[in-house]
C-alpha cells in the first residue's frame, strides 16, 4: 500500500523505545518478534516457555504505537494474569512500526542469588592437582628453564609435558640466578605438567566446584592445600531466557548451531559473573585456579561445551558423549588459569547426567551394603537404585511444578516464596523464605499446601478442590487453582511411577529398601512427611530417609578434592545401567494409578 | 425403556464403572430393548456429562479414562445388536492415530484414542514413535478420513508439519483431515502448519474431530 507519510513498507526499521528500566532504544527489522529483539540487546526477559506464547510470563505494556490484535490464547493468558488491554506477550508480538513499551519487573528473570549447600560424607584430601616445589641448585648449566625441567625429570620421571615441551612457553626465562632458587611445578593427575611457576607457590592452589544447574548455578571456591571452602556464590543460569526447563533449552538449540552457541555463551557468562565476583571478594587471582569441576545434567553438560543436543531432542534420547577428558580451561572460557583444566563429571546415560553421578558419590551410595534409592527432584526426576552390585538409574519428566515455575502463583525458591505451610483453625499458616511478605509459592510450599488441604478435606485424594469455585485461597491475593493441584499430581505421579517401575525392574518393593536419599532443587527444606502424605515418596520410616539437598555441588567438591573419589565416581558412572522407563508397556496404567494423592508403600 | 434405566446407564459411564455399564447393556438386550436408544439416550448423555465434569476441573485423567473404558464396554455389547446401517450411522468415521516419530510419549494419545472410540469413531492406533510414511500408508489402507498426530516435545512436533508437507507433495492433501495435539502444540502452531484441527486436550480433540467430519 502506497504511503505518503515517508514510511515505505519494509524499507525502514521500526524503533522500540523502552520507557522502563533498562531505558534503551533499539531498531529491528520489520516483522521481528519483540521478545527476541529484547533478548538480543541483553534484556533478561523471562521467556519461560521458550517463546511459544503459552506461559504468560513475558507480558510487556505497549504505551504507544500501533500493534496487531492479540490472538485468543494470548487474551486468555492476559485475563488469567489480570492485566489490562495494552499488555502483550513480547514473545508473540511482531513489530511493524515504532512503539514505546514498559517492561514490568515481573516479566524479567529474578536476579536474586540463591544460596545452596549440600551434605556430604567427608572425603580424603588428595587433589588431582598437585604443586611440587623444585629446588634448582645454584650454578646449573644452560638456560634456567632447562635447569628447572631437568630437576623435574629427576623428581618425577616420565611426566607428560603437553604444554611445556615448548620451553619458551614456561614462565621461566634467562639464566639461573647465582644462588639456589625455587620453582613450583603444577602437575595434573600425576602425569601431566600444566605449568611452572617461579618461587614456592605451593600454598596458593585453588579449585572450583560447580553445580551446573538448569535453573540455578552454584560455585564454591576451595583451597586445595587444606580442603577448606573459601567462599561460595550462587545465581541463576542465564540460559533461562531460552526457556525454563531442559526440554525447552534443547528445542531452542535443536538443529540450530548459532542458538547452541548463544546458549553456551550464556551459561559461561553467568558462571564467569559468579566466579569473577567470588575471586574478587576473596582476593584470589584467577591464575591460581587450575581446576574447575562441573556437575550438571546431560543437557547442561552438552550446552556448556557447545556440543549439539540434537540426540537428546528425539527418541532414544542419547547425547554425544558420556564422559569427556579434562579440557584445557582456555578453551571453555571460564575465568581461571587458561592452562588449567575444566572437568565435567561424567554422565550416566540418557538424561541421567553428571549431577546424579556427583550426588551418588556425595551420598556414598556405592559403598553402602543393602538396597538404596536415590531420588533427585527437579524438572526431570532422576532416580537411582542400588542393590548389591546392581546399579540402575532412570529419568522421568516431572515438569516444572517442583520448581514452582509453572504454577499460577508459582516462583522459584527465592526470598518471599511460601516454602512451608500448614492448615489450622480454618486457615493456612505459611512461612516464607527470608520471612518476607509472601510473593508466591515454590515447590515445597505447594507440597505443604496440598498435603494440608488433603488432611483438612479441602482437596480430595483424586485432586479435586472441593470448593465449587475450584480455588484454594492461601493468603492475600495468593491462591492455588485447580490447574496448580493438577500440575503437582502429574509431577508426583511421574516420580512415583519411576520409583515403582525401577524397583520392579529389579524385583524389589519399598519394603526391601534400607534407605532413601532425596536430593534436588528443594535443598534441605523438603518436608519428607508431607511428601509421603501426597504420595510423592513412599511411606517409610523417617530414619531411613535422608534429605541431602544439593548433592550435586557436594559431589563436585569431592571430585575436586580427592583423586580416589573421582576415580570412584568415574567407575560408578560406567557401572550404572540406564533404564528407559517410558518404553515399558506398563507405564501408562501405573502412571494413571499414581495420580491419586495417597500414601503408598 | 424407562428414564431410570437410561439414567443408570449414564451414571455407569460417569462413575467409570465398566462392569455396570456392560451389565446394563446386556440387560437392555435381554429384555429386547432398542440398542440404539440405549446408546443415544443412556450411555452418550453420560459421556457428555463426563465432558462437562472434566471442563469444570472436577474430573481428571483417571476419571476420564475410566469413563471412556465404561463406554467402550457398553458399546462392545451393543454394537452387534445395532441394526445394519444403524451401526454405520452411529460411526463417525475412521481415525488413524499415533505419536510422531522420535517421540515415545503416548498417554495423551491413548486418552484421545479412548475418547474418540467412546464417541463413536473407529480408531486405528499406530502406537508411538510412528514414521510419517506409516501414518499415510495406514490412512490410505484403512480409508480413514482423519489422521491424528500427537507430539509431546517441541522438537518432535516438527513432524506434524512434515506430515502435512508430505501429503501435499504426494498430491493427496485433500484426502485426509489432519488433527494435531500434544503438550507443546497450540492453535497457532496448527494454523501455521496448515493442520485442519487442533485439540488442546482429549475432549477438545474429540470436538475437533467431530467438527472435521461435520457431525457436531
Amino acid at each position: 500500500m502506497p504511503d505518503g507519510q515517508g514510511r515505505i513498507d519494509g524499507t525502514m526499521s521500526p524503533r522500540v523505545k523502552i520507557q522502563s528500566e533498562p531505558r534503551k532504544e533499539l531498531s529491528c527489522p520489520a516483522g521481528a518478534v519483540l521478545g527476541e529483539s529484547l533478548l538480543n540487546i541483553g534484556v533478561p526477559l523471562n521467556l519461560y516457555c521458550g517463546g511459544r506464547g503459552v506461559c504468560g510470563k513475558c507480558f510487556i505494556e505497549v504505551v504507544e504505537g500501533n500493534i496487531p490484535e492479540a490472538e485468543n490464547q494470548e487474551r486468555r493468558l492476559r485475563e488469567i494474569s489480570n492485566l489490562p488491554e495494552g499488555f502483550r506477550l513480547s514473545c508473540r508480538l511482531q513489530i511493524n512500526g515504532d512503539i514505546s513499551i514498559n517492561i514490568p519487573p515481573a516479566s524479567l528473570l529474578p536476579q536474586m542469588p540463591v544460596l545452596v549447600s549440600g551434605k556430604s560424607r567427608p572425603v580424603s584430601l588428595e587433589p588431582i592437582l598437585k604443586k611440587i616445589v623444585l629446588d634448582v641448585p645454584a650454578g646449573s648449566p644452560g638456560p634456567q628453564a632447562k635447569a628447572v625441567l631437568s630437576v623435574l625429570d629427576s623428581v618425577w620421571p616420565g611426566l607428560e609435558r603437553g604444554l611445556s615441551s615448548d620451553i619458551d612457553g614456561l614462565p621461566v626465562r634467562g639464566s639461573p640466578p647465582s644462588g639456589p632458587s625455587a620453582f613450583t611445578a603444577v602437575v595434573y593427575d600425576e602425569r601431566e605438567l600444566l605449568a611452572v611457576e617461579p618461587g614456592d607457590t605451593s600454598d596458593r592452589s585453588f579449585g572450583l566446584a560447580v553445580d551446573l544447574g538448569t535453573t540455578t548455578l552454584a560455585v564454591e571456591l576451595l583451597d586445595l592445600a587444606d580442603g577448606r571452602t573459601i567462599g561460595t556464590a550462587a545465581g541463576l543460569n542465564g540460559q533461562a531466557s531460552f526457556g525454563a526447563d531442559v526440554v525447552s533449552r534443547i528445542s531452542a538449540a535443536f538443529g540450530n548451531p548459532s542458538r547452541l552457541e548463544e546458549l553456551r555463551a550464556a551459561v559461561v557468562r553467568s558462571l564467569n559473573d559468579l566466579i569473577g565476583g567470588l575471586l574478587g571478594r576473596t582476593k584470589t587471582s584467577p591464575a591460581a585456579v587450575y581446576e574447575a569441576v562441573l556437575a550438571g545434567n546431560t543437557a547442561m553438560n552438552h550446552l556448556f561445551l557447545g556440543s549439539s543436543v540434537d540426540g537428546l531432542a528425539v527418541s532414544p534420547f542419547e547425547g554425544n558423549f558420556r564422559a569427556r577428558p579434562p579440557l584445557p580451561a582456555g578453551g571453555t572460557g571460564l575465568v581461571m588459569n587458561p592452562r588449567g583444566r575444566t572437568y565435567l563429571v561424567p554422565n550416566i546415560g540418557g538424561f541421567v547426567g553428571g549431577d546424579i553421578t556427583a550426588g551418588l558419590v556425595a551420598s556414598g551410595l556405592d559403598e553402602l551394603s543393602g538396597v538404596f534409592l536415590y531420588i533427585d527432584l527437579g524438572t526431570n526426576g532422576e532416580i537411582a537404585l542400588k542393590k548389591g552390585e546392581v546399579f540402575a538409574a532412570a529419568s522421568t519428566a516431572a515438569g516444572p511444578a517442583f520448581e514452582g515455575m509453572s504454577l499460577s502463583c508459582g516462583m522459584l525458591a527465592l526470598p518471599g516464596a511460601i516454602g512451608k505451610a500448614s492448615y489450622r483453625d480454618g486457615r493456612f499458616a505459611v512461612e516464607t523464605i527470608g520471612a518476607l511478605p509472601p510473593k508466591g509459592v515454590c515447590g515445597t510450599g505447594l507440597i505443604d499446601l496440598v498435603a494440608a488441604s488433603l488432611e483438612a478435606g479441602l482437596v480430595t485424594p483424586g485432586g479435586k478442590i472441593v470448593d465449587p469455585a475450584r480455588r484454594l485461597p492461601v493468603i492475600g491475593t495468593i491462591s492455588l487453582t485447580q490447574q496448580d493441584v493438577r500440575e503437582l499430581q502429574l509431577a508426583a505421579a511421574a516420580v512415583k511411577t519411576g520409583i515403582r517401575m525401577l524397583l520392579e525392574s529389579e524385583g524389589l518393593s519399598v519394603a526391601d529398601l534400607d534407605g532413601i536419599f532425596v536430593a534436588g532443587a528443594f535443598g534441605a527444606s523438603l518436608d519428607a512427611e508431607k511428601a509421603m502424605k501426597i504420595g510423592l515418596l513412599p511411606r517409610s520410616n523417617p530414619e531411613k530417609l535422608t534429605v541431602v539437598g544439593n548433592a550435586s555441588l557436594a559431589g563436585a567438591r569431592a571430585f575436586l578434592l580427592s583423586r580416589s573419589e573421582r576415580r570412584r565416581g568415574e567407575r560408578l558412572a560406567r557401572r550404572v545401567r540406564h533404564v528407559a522407563l517410558a518404553k515399558g508397556g506398563d507405564f501408562q496404567s501405573q502412571f494413571i494409578d499414581a495420580l491419586e494423592f495417597k500414601e503408598w508403600t | 425403556m424407562d428414564l431410570t434405566r437410561f439414567q443408570a446407564m449414564s451414571q455407569a459411564v460417569i462413575d467409570g464403572d465398566r462392569e455396570a455399564a456392560a451389565a446394563l447393556a446386556r440387560e437392555a438386550l435381554s429384555r429386547g430393548f432398542d440398542a440404539q436408544a440405549a446408546v443415544e439416550n443412556g450411555f452418550i448423555p453420560g459421556l457428555q456429562k463426563v465432558g462437562s465434569l472434566w471442563e469444570s476441573g472436577e474430573y481428571f485423567l483417571p476419571e476420564l479414562l475410566a469413563a471412556a473404558e465404561a463406554m467402550k464396554a457398553a458399546m462392545a455389547v451393543l454394537r452387534p445388536a445395532l441394526e445394519a446401517g444403524r451401526e454405520a450411522a452411529l460411526s463417525l468415521g475412521k481415525v488413524v492415530l499415533g505419536t510422531i516419530e522420535g517421540d515415545i510419549h503416548d498417554i495423551g494419545k491413548n486418552l484421545v484414542g479412548a475418547l474418540l472410540s467412546a464417541n463413536g469413531f473407529e480408531v486405528v492406533d499406530l502406537g508411538a514413535d510412528v514414521k510419517i510414511d506409516r501414518f499415510i500408508s495406514a490412512a490410505e489402507e484403512t480409508g480413514a478420513s482423519i489422521i491424528g498426530l500427537s507430539a509431546l516435545l517441541t522438537t518432535t512436533m516438527l513432524g506434524q508439519k512434515r506430515l502435512v508437507e508430505e501429503l501435499h507433495s504426494r498430491g493427496i492433501r485433500g484426502k485426509f483431515k489432519v488433527l494435531v495435539g500434544g503438550a507443546p502444540v497450540t492453535q497457532k502452531w496448527a494454523d501455521d502448519i496448515g493442520a485442519d484441527g487442533y485439540g488442546e486436550n482429549a475432549l477438545a480433540a474429540v470436538r475437533a474431530a467431530k467438527a472435521l467430519t461435520g457431525r457436531e
